[in-house]
């Protein structure tokens, strides 16, 4: 689903690649975590495959396409097949929850009655039926969280990559993200979750690639974040 | 595609930056105005140099008994008369010319001025008193200094008139405040293009966080471009749509009332070459916006 073949990535300017010769490959509906010190290369990892950049060698495949060479035309067509969720959200404020959740659908052209029906079981989906009316600004972070989920989700991408979701959240609210998107990577999703978050990758004993400076130290298939870290 | 909320966002997008907005529109609106008044100059000017060009007639007048002209002694002789037609005959520059006798002469007079003036023994002027003359059509309205250079001087000729001379001067004014008009519209579309730039730019900024949550759930560029682009074309219809209208009330007032009843001998533009003038700014104003946006939007929503 997700494959980098010796992927460099550098950046103008002095020092070193962003990342160094990484080769990943992860299969359709796996669930994995890109651990890593900050600069060690994990947002750009994901922003190669969200074909916001592309890399200085190697090659990067998404869905079965290698995105460094799609057409800059295609490359929204790639994104619909992609959900993304952020540590900050990205909310719109003057949209209540439910439009910012049928936002995502209207933007790519999808029909009316299409859009009236999947946004409120979307909602159900993350737990906030009762508050599709309310504004972001009223929410807890944990919902506005649910919200952005919701978002990423509701287009039912192939693929929800998620930089830093519990990144502002406790830990409660945190463990009840992960299991939203444990749910939604039971669904046959694949999950690629960058994060700092020690607790909730011992937690999900999931996949675990670390990265450090840019390159690859550890790919474990049930890991954790490591004891590096304190 | 759903247009639904392109409409809104331009709904949007035009009362969040209205101000801006009114600046690009006054901008366009009299730069558009000063090309429009430039397109109509250059067509009247074009129309006053057919007319006058295409009928352009040299006259040549030859000498007649006591004539008070230095260049004359006596009435022109049959000799010297027919010099000056075989000079006129062999010139290049001359495409038709006949000779007017004092008789016919004599008749323009009487229809001037009605006929009981010239009758009887008081009579203010005879056919007698009048001159002969030549009356040349030229090839090309253009080349006339070799034939009036020609018979300038030769024995028995008193004077060449040239209307040019008169219409001359008229022409090149009309081509100096064209000019200076588009210069001057030259700067205002060079403002207007910076304003357009600087609406996009705000407006971008404006509404950053959601091109990229567009952006991000794959929203195709067109569509994320969209409301920029219809922006931009309100604006050049509402800065078209006023200078068309100056241009029409310049038209209606300042020319079809005015001007053409009081100096027909001039042939005065009309409807026609208004409706050329507005084409032109029609173009003109939404290339001015579109163009800029389409630069620019590619830089600030880039995929």
């Amino acid at each position: 689903m997700i494959r980098f073949e010796k992927v460099t990535k550098t950046y103008p300017g002095p020092g070193r690649p962003a990342l160094d010769n990484v080769s990943i490959d992860i299969e359709k509906g796996e669930f994995v975590f890109l651990v890593g010190a900050s600069g060690s290369g994990k947002s750009t990892a994901l922003r190669l495959v969200l074909r916001e950049s592309r890399p200085t060698s190697g090659r990067v495949h998404v869905a079965g396409k290698e995105v460094n060479r799609l057409a800059g035309w295609k490359v929204p067509r790639l994104r619909r097949q992609i959900g993304t969720v952020f540590q900050d959200f990205r909310l719109l404020s003057n949209k209540t929850v439910s439009e910012n959740v049928a936002f995502a659908l209207q933007v790519i052209g999808r029909p009316k009655d299409e859009i009236r029906d999947v946004v409120p079981r979307t909602l159900e989906l993350v737990g906030l039926q009762d508050k599709g009316d309310r504004l972001p600004d009223e929410l807890s972070g944990g919902e506005q969280q649910r919200v952005a989920i919701a978002r990423a989700f509701v287009n039912r991408p192939m693929i929800l990559i998620a930089d830093e979701p519990t990144g502002n959240l406790d830990p409660t609210t945190s463990a009840g993200i992960m299991n939203l998107l444990d749910r939604i990577n039971a669904t046959g999703t694949t999950v690629l979750m960058a994060t700092h978050d020690n607790s909730v990758v011992d937690q999900m004993q999931k996949r675990v690639i670390e990265l450090d400076h840019g390159r690859v130290t550890r790919d474990e298939a049930t890991g954790s974040y490591g004891s590096e870290v304190v | 595609m759903q247009l639904r909320h392109s409409f809104t966002e331009l709904r949007q997008g035009l009362r969040r930056n209205v101000s801006m907005h009114i600046a690009v529109v006054l901008t366009l609106f009299v730069s558009l105005t000063l090309v429009g008044f430039g397109a109509l100059l250059n067509q009247q000017a074009a129309a006053a140099a057919d007319q006058w060009g295409s009928e352009l007639q040299i006259t040549v007048y030859l000498c007649r008994d006591g004539d008070d002209n230095p260049s004359c002694d006596a009435e022109v002789t049959e000799p010297q008369k027919q010099a000056v037609q075989d000079v006129v005959e062999d010139s290049p520059e001359v495409d038709t010319w006949y000779l007017e006798s004092k008789e016919e002469a004599f008749e323009k007079v009487k229809d001037l001025y009605g006929d009981e003036r010239f009758e009887g023994p008081d009579a203010a002027l005879t056919a007698d008193d009048m001159a002969e003359s030549i009356w040349i059509t030229l090839e090309d309205p253009n080349e006339y200094q070799g034939i009036t250079s020609q018979v300038v001087g030769l024995p028995g000729v008193a004077g060449v008139q040239d209307l040019r001379e008169v219409v001359g001067p008229i022409l090149s004014t009309i081509d100096r405040i064209k000019i200076a008009s588009w210069a001057i519209a030259g700067f205002l579309v060079l403002a207007a293009l910076l304003l357009v730039a600087n609406t996009i730019r705000l407006a971008a900024l404006a509404r950053r966080k959601e091109i990229g949550i567009m952006r991000l759930v794959g929203a195709s560029t067109l569509y994320i471009a969209l409301p920029f682009l219809m922006e931009a074309l309100v604006t050049a219809f509402l800065g078209v749509a006023l200078a068309a209208g100056a241009l029409a009330a310049l038209v209606k007032y300042g020319i079809i009332d005015d001007l053409s009843s009081e100096l027909e001998f001039i042939p005065w533009i009309g409807w026609p070459e208004y409706g050329v003038a507005v084409a032109v700014i029609g173009i003109l104003g939404p290339v001015l916006t579109v163009l800029p946006t389409l630069l620019l939007t590619r830089k600030y929503i880039k995929v």
